[in-house]
């Protein structure tokens, strides 16, 4: 066998299991949802556990959670891929270490801490008094993702779109972003992630979610009702996640497919 | 890599690195009404506690008046949630700490319905603590760390609101008034607000209820601007501070929070006297002296193991030794 074959075995190897996780993926989050679903409601649940423990209670607190990564998903799309791209263009290069830097203190800071100073600071409350801060808290990775996803582009495929005439615009639009595109969802697909998990805080400040099952269950000590809670957001969590790594294989640039 | 490997091996040893890192109190203290035990001399104590800061203070209450009578403190104050501290104080961890009757009935019992009576609430814990897990109560003190519901003072003066059974009054005539900030333990616990719904005879729609961390509550309270009536403790010094006014609880529908000292049985049989030196000091207590003391700590901002010793030394269990 020679070097190449084996390049070409690994390839296509790692490549069936990507497509075999892909397909696994949401039967796991699945499986492991109802599992713990199966064995919460088999319980003897007392009169304490039953206000968690209910259908309407699961599927509203899980709504909202969807909501807010949903919401947050949303501030971090409109304003880090835009920021990501403006902070490359060549004449905002200088202060581009400056947002990194903010960036970068919002995902170093405690989650809970963000979420809690944004309310007492603007007295807001509800979904969005969570999705602004946890957005701030997620940005990081798609901001980077966008702005390195554009650096790395071979500075003479730029070239060559201004040569045969291109503005600057269409350049973007038809080179670099394209091209930035893999790099960009991979940095969503983190955000995402990082948002369902923070999602739970959204509790503390009226922004509902699977949050409420979790401190609930935590501070009355009924481990059924926080284990169930833990694993609605870590199913949620694996969702999300696979939805994902499908946008990343199917939203991709065709050739670098 | 070797030496991460030793260092796992210690903590393994050691049973545990989670609570190894105790301190000593800051300062000496000498004898008061509290005498030198000789039972207690030198024998080591851990003292625990939950993270707020009652329980802080309490904890170096204890401490300062266990260190008067000869014990060797260890203080591990503040530990992240009263289940947490529990777990300790059940694997060895700690050696007491200060638990409330209702918290132990409903979340360490696993009981759902609280006793209405305060002496006939700890006679049920306390014995049904030491017969499922071996964990002793001293007497409980007349401090009651209670659920009450709160309003800022000019809502409360604009509307004449002294009781719940006032609030309940005013929100049949004007519902749109009844917005409540709570946390999720309070909607949850059977005696929270499912409790007082019942006995109040009053139901708070759904998109009424406003779900906050237990510390966000006051402020958002005292700014007014998102909830009228906010779940608070009784006992929380923040009611003094930012002018809160505590609607009394006419129908006795909140249950009974009596703070008292929890130890393992087994410690409590070796050294009898921990009993002797701790319960006159919580026969002393009241909640009228925790919410001054608390706002000393949370208002001027000074060390809770000062303010816990000047306290004693104020009520002669202990003095400041001559040097």
């Amino acid at each position: 066998m020679t070097a190449t074959d084996a390049v070409l075995t690994m390839e296509s190897g790692s490549r069936r299991a990507e497509l075999l996780r892909l397909f696994l993926q949401p039967i796991a989050a699945v499986v492991l949802v109802g599992g713990v679903l199966l064995w919460a409601f088999s319980q003897d649940l007392d009169a304490i556990e039953v206000v968690s423990l209910n259908a309407n209670t699961l599927l509203n607190s899980t709504w909202e959670h969807v909501l807010i990564t949903a919401a947050v998903t949303v501030l971090v799309v409109v304003v880090a891929i835009p920021l990501g791209i403006v902070l490359t263009r060549r004449w905002a290069r200088k202060i581009a270490p400056i947002f990194i830097g903010i960036a970068t203190i919002g995902q170093a800071a405690p989650a809970i801490g963000v979420v809690v100073l944004y309310f007492l600071w603007t007295e807001q409350e509800g979904l969005w008094a969570a999705a602004i801060p946890l957005a701030f808290v997620s940005l990081l990775p798609v901001l980077r993702n966008t702005m390195v996803g554009i650096q790395q582009i071979d500075p003479a495929l730029v070239d060559a779109g201004r040569g045969i005439g291109m503005s600057s615009l269409t350049v973007l639009r038809r080179v670099e972003l394209p091209l930035a595109v893999p790099l960009i969802l991979a940095g969503l697909r983190t955000s995402l992630v990082l948002a369902v998990g923070t999602a739970t805080l959204a509790l503390f400040v009226n922004g509902g979610g699977l949050g409420f099952i979790i401190d609930s269950g935590y501070k009355v000590a009924r481990t059924t009702v926080l284990l169930t809670g833990a694993a609605l957001a870590v199913g949620l969590a694996l969702l999300v996640d696979w939805l994902g790594a499908l946008a990343e294989r199917y939203l991709g640039p065709k050739g670098l497919r | 890599m070797k030496r991460l490997l030793a260092l796992l091996a210690t903590c393994a040893l050691l049973g545990g690195c989670g609570l190894e890192a105790g301190y000593k109190l800051p300062f000496e203290v000498a004898p008061g009404s509290i005498k030198p035990e000789p039972t207690l001399k030198d024998v080591s104590i851990r003292v625990g506690s939950k993270n707020f800061t009652e329980q802080i203070l309490l904890a170096y209450i204890a401490e300062v008046a266990l260190a008067a009578a000869g014990a060797d403190i260890e203080d591990l104050s503040n530990i992240q949630g009263s289940p947490a501290v529990r777990q300790a104080l059940e694997v060895g961890d700690v050696d007491l700490y200060w638990e409330y009757t209702g918290t132990s009935w409903i979340n360490f019992q696993q009981e759902t319905e609280p006793i209405p009576d305060e002496k006939a609430q700890y006679d049920a814990v306390k014995k049904a603590d030491l017969e499922r897990f071996g964990i002793a109560w001293l007497n409980y003190s007349p401090v009651n760390d209670k659920y009450a519901f709160a309003t800022t003072k000019e809502f409360a003066e604009q509307h004449g609101l002294k009781t719940m059974s006032d609030m309940v009054a005013l929100l049949q005539q004007d519902p749109s008034l009844g917005t409540f900030c709570m946390e999720s333990e309070f909607i949850s616990r059977q005696d929270g607000l499912l409790g007082a719904e019942q006995k109040y005879n009053y139901d708070v729609p759904q998109r009424n209820i406003k779900t906050f961390g237990v510390g966000a509550i006051y402020a958002t309270l005292a700014a007014g601007n998102t909830c009228n009536f906010g779940e608070v403790f009784t006992t929380d010094g923040r009611i003094l501070t930012l002018d809160l006014t505590v609607l009394e609880d006419d129908k006795k529908t909140f249950p009974q929070y009596n703070a008292a000292v929890t130890v393992r049985k087994d410690f409590l049989d070796r050294y009898p006297a921990i009993a002797e030196v701790l319960e006159p000091v919580s026969a002393a207590l009241n909640n009228d002296i925790i919410l001054e003391l608390s706002v000393k700590i949370d208002g001027a901002g000074e060390d809770p193991a000062v303010v816990a010793r000047d306290w004693l030394v104020k009520e002669g269990f202990v003095t400041i030794p001559k040097t």
